[in-house]
This record gives structure tokens, C-alpha cells and sequence, in this order.
């Protein structure tokens, strides 16, 4: 298993490199240009001029690539264009505030969605097996600028639970953790039905069951455990998901956070703010990968890792 | 008993001779007030910036040499009194003494002069603020409070560019202490000091304790709220919400869908001004057909129903624009309102006919069997989506097709630079009439923003010339032929001039607007 770890770790330099390329080639090839958004419209072609030799920008696209991946072998992500701060500075002061909003909204849909689920699968009952159709049916379909401001109307403005521009501390927290869990919830809720459900049918449950074994024991011990490894895939993809940063959420609710740091520094033509960013970005979804695909083997000892 | 009644009734008595002032007026120092910006300062460097709302904060951290007072006369600030030269070249300035900036260090001629020359150093790279003291060839310290700037050419638009927020004196000592980073960490001599930035999140400002220089329209000393916090929150709805639970003492930019709902609800206090500019035109290349000809561009003109477009687009929160200067801006002609062309559908097809435009077996205008078709490109702002949708539906009534692209800003920008469309959707907001300049000068095609490629000898002629006229009556007088030449030559079809709209919280007391549209908070109290 160690061998399979630090192999999977030496791919990340590759998968960041084909990240990198992508991003700067997608960036630099679409039109729209930082200097003309940096200058704005009232600024002379001399100024223009002046800046983008300044920046680099006037140099070919390999020698800009190039530079580019030199520094950033050598740890230095560069300055942003808009800000003048270290991109590394930049990154550092939103992460905290996105690992915060993706722990809770994934804790939550965890805790919400699986067990939903599993009454679902289990249930005899179709009313409730309704209910949560419904809801994860509700969860996914609605946008989240939209379930966002409801809830802001509703808890903050007409019960004045929640503070809108506070943005520290729990209180702060509630409102955009769950405006983000619900769909994940949703949809956890739908893979965990489906999956308990074809457990459920196997041989080895039947075996259980006539052991003797108390049903929620047969349910969480044997089937859930064995139904988790599509629930697990799905999670991950979500975690990853919500640590690139919820633009939406965070802009509803202004919190800071790597969503829309990477908006703006795409929308402004930032580009090393960009690229640093969409760096940082890639990096934690391959780990989560690494992360689920680890739990695996914890989950299923007949999976082996080469 | 009786004589309790008589104390009782002198007491009444004397109450209603206390001037109302003294009983509630009385300002109360402390607390604090909590506004949202839609979107994040660039940098706080005024030199620097680029952005919208660094320009408005700078009005409470710094102060200029020249300010304007409430009725928008020209009055004394950093500077007590000023002499210009009979050519025009000359700019004496006598400066206050006793004014200190944030870090303590004296204001003095030779802060005056380190700003306009960073401000003009290339190295700077000044998106605003360069501009603002463009034709500057010197400036020397003459003395510890005397400072005189030497300019280029005569330039009229000078006194006005100086009360910029941009243009505000910065500390030299602070520059050179912080370098890169003065633009998180701005130093000036203005109401309020800088004390934190979060990024994405909030900017603090707090009491500056020593400010005994306010300008003539407000008390003398220093501001009555504590500190200033500016919550960065990109989404207005909430802003909303958060100004109705008394979250935000201000609400700076009320969206045009709240304004009614929330003056209806007789709570706050709301401050409304016209935009300073014209907040949307359609504008035309005059390099392309069919715009290339004159009556087609006039027929425009006659064509669209504009007060439809105001009512529809912004909910009647505006008015109608008939030129190219806004009534908020110095300079604009009054005249302008019966000199351009009036909604007539008759004269709109008439000249249309004129040209060649007849009507084809499809229903559609049509000239040597081409149907009359354009694209018009705009950004993706949803007042001007909405304008575009109704001009469309009134051009479709007289065979005209009109197709509507949309276009990310910066994207815009170049490619009308490169003239490649046939017509667009404009606004701009300036403060003088210089803008004349930078719209509508020959120097400014490809570069500038002539996005209408209209290069034409006498309106370049008149341009230079209102740049150089000292004489304010005769300076009038070029920017009314400018806006009639202008509207003579149809480069635009100016649409609306928006209102905005500010609403205060009814504890926020002293709140007053200043005509360059912002909240003058040094007489704010909180009660």
C-alpha cells in the first residue's frame, strides 16, 4: 500500500503539468485582455504598451509557459496582476475559509443524505420512500443562488436567526453549509437508496437474516458497508467538488473563499492569479482521490492495490 | 396645586422657545457605520486603482487640494487659495498649515509635489490618476506651503480633475516606507484612517482624531462615528436583506427592482442623484453600413420611443437622454432638448426612404435586394439586455432586423477599439466634459474609445479648442456646438441618464450627498 501511495504521489507532477498547460493555453487563447481591464477605458496606447512588455505578455505563448512553470518548480506562483499580492498570499488568506464551508457542507451531507438514503432502501413504508424522493428530487433541482437567498429571507430577515454579514464564527456558518449540502445530500441520498437496495437482494444477507441477526445489524453492519463503495466514488467527486470553491454560495452569502477568487481572477484576466489558483485546486482533488481510494481497501479487504 | 400649573405651563413655554436643533440635533459621537460594496477594491493605492469604489473610499481617507462643496462650486480644501496665469500655464497654490497625515507626518509642498510626480512616473502605471494631471510639466516647492505647478498647454479641465478623489495628496514618508504594499495599508490626511483589510471580506477604516481641516460644507473637526466598515458582498439581494434587518446603516446602490418597495415602506431616509453620464446610448461605427450614412443614423434618431425604453428597462428610475452630456455634468447644453431629434415614426421612414430603404416582399427594409440587418453588441448587463430587447421590438416595426450579441467587458472594449461591429450599447460616467475628448477626438480611434471611427477635422478643432479655452463663458459656448455637432452628425442615440439611489437607516442622522454622488460622512452621527 506505501508503494501504491508514494506512486500515486510521483503522478501528481504530471497531472499538475497537464493542468497547468491546459489552464494557461485556455486562458491565454479565449479572448478579453488583463491589460485593457487593469488600464481601464479611459487609458492611452503608450500605457497599454508599456504594461504588457512590463508583464511579459508581449513574449511568445512558450516563452510566457515556460517562464511560467520555472517559477513555479521553484515554488513561486508569481504576483497577482490586480492585486500586486503573492499569489501564494492570496490563496493562503481564502483556503482556511473554503476547508471550513466544504468540511460542514460535506459533513452534513454526509449525515443527512446516507441515512436518508438507507430508510429509503429499507423502509416498507412508501410514503416515506416519497419523502425522500421528493427531497433529494428538490435538493438537486434547486439552484443554489436561489435555496440561498430563501433561506437568507427566511431565517435571517423573518425569524432573524442568522446574521447576514457576519462572517465569522458557527452562526456564520449554518446557512451557506447547508444552501451547499443539500444537493449533495440529494444525491447521496439516491446513490446510498439504489446501492442498499441491490445489496439487499444478495445471498449473503439472506444467510444473515436467517442467522438471526437484529435487522438494523444486518442493514449497517453487512449491507451498508458493502453498498458504500459507489457512495464513497460519489462522495469523493463532491468533496473535491466543494474544495475548488462554491462561487455561488460564497457570493450569496460574501464569504471569502477559493470560488470566487478563481471567478474574478478569470473574469479580470488575472493570470498568474488564475493559474496559481487552479493549481492549488487540482492538487487537493488528486489527494482526495488518493484519500478515497485508500478508504477502499479499509472498506473492502479483497481490494488490492498494485 | 396652582402653582405647580404654572411652573408646568412656563416650562411647556420655554421648551417650545429651545430651538429644535439643540433638543434633537445634538450629534453624538461613537458607533459605527457598516456599508456593502457590490464589488472589491483592486488596491487602495488611489494612484493605482482602477476600480470604482477604491474612488469613493478614497473621499473619506484622503483630501485634495481643490474640493467641491454641495452646490458643486469650486472650493478651498488642502489648498487655502490659488492664482492661475493669464496664459494659462501657471498654478500657484498657497497650502494650509497644520494639516497632518495618518502617520503624522506634515502636509507640505513638498507631499504636493511628490504626489503629482509619482502619480505621473511611468513606473507608477496609473490607470486614473495620471490622467487627472496629464499636461503637468512641473511642480516645485516653492517654500514649505507654496506650491506652483507648471503645465504643458493650457488645460481647463485642471481644476476640476484636482478634486478627484484619485488626485488626493498622499504621504511621501508612507510610500516610501511600504512601497508595493501602500495600496493595502493607504496613508492620506482625509477624515478617516486606514486600519484593516480582510480580502473578499471587509475594510476598516477608523476616526482620524486630529482632522481639523474638513472642507467649508462640513463641521469643523473631526467625524462623529468611530469607524467605517465596508463589507464586500457581491450579491445585492443580500445586500438587501441585510440593510432590512439593520445589518447595513447604508444601502449605497438600491437595485432599480427595490426602490419603490423600499420607499414605500417610509422607514429610511433616501438620497437619489442622476448619474453623471449618460448611462446608455447606442452608439455607431460610421466605418460600416449601413451606418455609414447619415440619414440612416438620423432616422435612428426619429425612431426609437426612448421613454419606452426608460420605463421598461429601468422602471422609469431616469430620464430620458437626448445628447451627449448628462444635465449632472458641467457644460451641458440646456438647449439640447429641443435641438435633437423627438420620437416621429413619419420622419423616421421618410429618411429611411430617403436613403434607399424600401420595403421588400418579406416585410423587411431592403436596398439593392439586401434586407436592412445589424448587429448591435452589448455587454451582459441586464438593464442594457432589457433596453436592447425593446429597441429591437421598435426597430422590427419600421423592417428593421436588429440581432443583439453579447459580449464579457474587456471582450467588448477591444473589439470595438478594432471596429468590428456595426453599432453598440455605451454608457460612461465621467465628471467633466472632457469626455468629449476621449469619445469623440480623431486620436482616440483604435486606442480610445471613438468606438464611433467618426474622424472628422472641425470637431477635432473644437475639442482642442474647449481643452484650451480658460474663459468659463466661452468654454460654454464650445461645449454646446460640440453637443450640437455631435447630434447633427447622429453618432449616437443616447437612451436614458439612470437615477441611483441611496437609502440610510433612520438612526444614521447628518448624511448629506454631494453632487459628485457620494455620502459626505463627516457630519454622520449615529442616534
Amino acid at each position: 500500500m506505501t508503494v501504491f501511495i508514494i506512486r500515486r504521489l510521483v503522478m501528481l507532477v504530471p497531472t499538475l503539468a497537464g493542468v497547468t498547460l491546459a489552464v494557461f493555453l485556455m486562458l491565454h487563447l479565449t479572448p478579453g485582455d488583463p491589460i485593457t481591464l487593469m488600464l481601464g477605458e479611459f487609458a492611452s496606447a503608450t500605457e497599454v504598451a508599456r504594461l504588457r512588455n512590463e508583464l511579459g505578455l508581449d513574449r511568445p505563448l512558450l516563452v510566457q509557459y515556460l517562464k511560467y512553470m520555472e517559477r513555479t518548480f521553484h515554488g513561486d506562483l508569481g504576483t497577482s496582476i490586480r492585486s500586486q499580492r503573492a499569489v501564494l498570499d492570496e490563496i493562503a488568506d481564502r483556503l482556511p475559509w473554503t476547508l471550513q464551508l466544504a468540511f460542514a457542507a460535506m459533513t452534513l451531507a454526509i449525515f443527512v443524505g446516507i441515512p436518508m438514503g438507507v430508510i429509503a432502501a429499507t423502509t416498507r413504508n412508501p410514503a416515506i420512500d416519497s419523502v425522500v424522493t421528493v427531497f433529494s428530487l428538490l435538493g438537486l433541482s434547486m439552484p443554489t443562488f436561489w435555496s440561498g437567498l430563501l433561506l437568507i429571507l427566511l431565517f435571517s430577515l423573518t425569524l432573524g436567526w442568522f446574521p447576514i454579514t457576519e462572517s465569522h464564527g458557527l452562526r456564520a456558518l449554518v446557512l451557506p453549509a447547508v444552501t451547499l449540502a443539500a444537493p449533495a445530500a440529494a444525491v447521496l441520498a439516491r446513490m446510498t437508496r439504489s446501492s442498499v437496495l441491490e445489496v439487499l437482494r444478495q445471498e449473503y444477507i439472506r444467510t444473515a437474516r436467517a442467522k438471526g441477526l437484529l435487522e438494523r445489524v444486518v442493514v449497517y453492519k453487512h449491507a451498508l458497508r458493502n453498498a458504500m463503495i459507489p457512495i464513497l466514488t460519489v462522495a469523493g467527486l463532491q468533496f473535491g467538488g466543494l474544495l475548488a470553491g462554491a462561487v455561488i454560495v460564497e457570493s450569496v452569502f460574501a464569504r471569502p473563499g477559493l470560488g470566487r477568487l478563481t471567478v474574478n481572477a478569470v473574469l479580470s484576466r488575472d493570470f498568474p492569479l488564475a493559474q496559481g489558483v487552479v493549481l492549488v485546486i487540482a492538487a487537493m482533488y488528486v489527494f482526495v482521490n488518493l484519500a478515497v481510494d485508500v478508504l477502499y481497501g479499509l472498506l473492502d479487504p479483497r481490494i488490492r492495490y498494485h | 396645586m396652582a402653582r405647580w400649573f404654572v411652573v408646568v405651563v412656563v416650562l411647556l413655554l420655554l421648551s417650545t422657545l429651545i430651538p429644535a436643533s439643540v433638543m434633537h440635533a445634538q450629534p453624538k459621537p461613537g458607533g459605527e457605520l457598516v456599508f456593502a460594496a457590490t464589488e472589491e477594491p483592486d488596491t487602495l493605492d488611489p494612484q493605482k486603482t482602477g476600480t470604482a469604489i477604491t474612488g469613493l473610499l478614497m473621499r473619506y481617507l484622503g483630501d485634495t487640494l481643490v474640493t467641491k462643496d454641495l452646490k458643486g462650486n469650486y472650493i478651498p480644501h488642502l489648498a487655502k487659495s490659488w492664482t492661475i496665469s493669464g496664459d494659462g500655464l501657471t498654478w500657484t497654490f498657497q497650502l494650509r498649515s497644520g494639516v497632518k497625515f495618518h502617520d503624522g507626518t506634515p502636509f507640505n509642498a513638498r507631499a504636493v509635489k511628490f504626489t503629482i510626480e509619482r502619480a505621473l512616473a511611468p513606473e507608477t502605471k496609473s490607470p486614473i490618476a495620471g490622467a487627472l494631471f496629464g499636461p503637468v510639466a512641473s511642480v516645485e516647492a516653492v517654500g514649505d506651503l507654496t506650491v506652483v505647478i507648471k503645465l504643458k498647454e493650457p488645460f481647463s479641465p485642471f481644476l476640476d480633475n484636482l478634486t478627484d478623489p484619485r488626485a488626493m495628496i498622499i504621504s511621501p514618508q508612507a510610500v516610501q516606507r511600504l512601497g508595493d504594499q501602500f495600496g493595502r495599508a493607504p496613508v492620506g490626511t482625509g477624515p478617516f484612517k486606514f486600519q484593516e483589510w480582510h480580502s473578499a471580506d471587509r475594510i476598516i477604516f477608523v476616526r482620524n482624531p486630529d482632522y481639523q481641516w474638513a472642507p467649508s460644507y462640513a463641521h469643523q473637526g473631526p467625524p462623529f462615528v468611530d469607524r467605517i466598515v465596508v463589507r464586500i458582498m457581491p450579491e445585492s439581494a443580500a445586500q438587501v436583506a441585510a440593510f432590512e434587518r439593520g445589518e447595513l446603516s447604508v444601502l449605497l446602490a438600491v437595485p432599480p427592482t427595490d426602490v419603490r418597495r423600499l420607499q414605500a415602506t417610509q422607514k429610511y431616509t433616501f438620497f437619489s442623484f442622476l448619474r453623471k453620464g449618460v448611462g446608455l446610448f447606442m452608439e455607431f461605427n460610421i466605418t460600416k453600413e449601413p451606418f455609414s450614412d447619415l440619414r440612416v443614423r438620423r432616422a435612428f434618431n426619429y425612431a426609437v420611443e426612448k421613454k419606452l425604453v426608460l420605463n421598461i428597462a429601468l422602471e422609469g428610475l431616469g430620464e430620458v437622454a437626448y445628447g451627449p452630456l448628462p444635465p449632472s455634468i458641467w457644460g451641458y447644453w440646456d438647449g439640447v432638448k429641443d435641438y435633437a431629434p423627438r420620437f416621429d415614426p413619419g420622419e423616421a421612414r421618410r429618411l429611411l426612404a430617403e436613403a434607399g430603404w424600401q420595403r421588400g416582399q418579406s416585410g423587411f427594409l431592403e436596398k439593392d435586394g439586401k434586407p436592412f440587418k445589424f448587429v448591435l453588441y452589448i455587454a451582459p448587463i441586464d438593464t442594457w439586455r432589457r433596453s436592447a430587447q425593446v429597441v429591437q421590438a421598435q426597430l422590427k416595426t419600421y423592417g428593421i432586423q436588429m440581432e443583439i450579441q453579447t459580449f464579457e467587458f474587456g471582450t467588448l472594449l477591444s473589439k470595438l477599439r478594432a471596429g468590428e461591429h456595426q453599432a453598440e450599447f455605451m454608457g460612461y460616467t465621467y465628471t467633466s466634459p472632457d469626455i468629449f475628448y476621449l469619445w469623440f477626438h480623431s486620436s482616440n480611434i483604435g486606442k480610445g474609445l471613438n468606438f464611433s471611427h467618426f474622424k472628422d477635422t472641425k470637431l477635432d478643432e473644437l475639442i482642442e479648442a474647449s481643452r484650451k479655452e480658460m474663459n468659463q463663458t466661452r468654454r460654454l459656448r464650445i461645449y454646446r456646438d460640440i453637443q450640437k455637432y455631435i447630434i447633427d452628425k447622429a453618432l449616437w442615440v443616447p437612451l436614458w441618464i439612470n437615477h441611483f439611489y441611496i437609502a440610510v437607516q433612520p438612526n444614521v442622522k447628518g448624511a448629506k450627498i454631494h453632487p459628485d454622488g457620494f455620502l459626505a460622512l463627516n457630519d454622520v452621527y449615529i442616534q
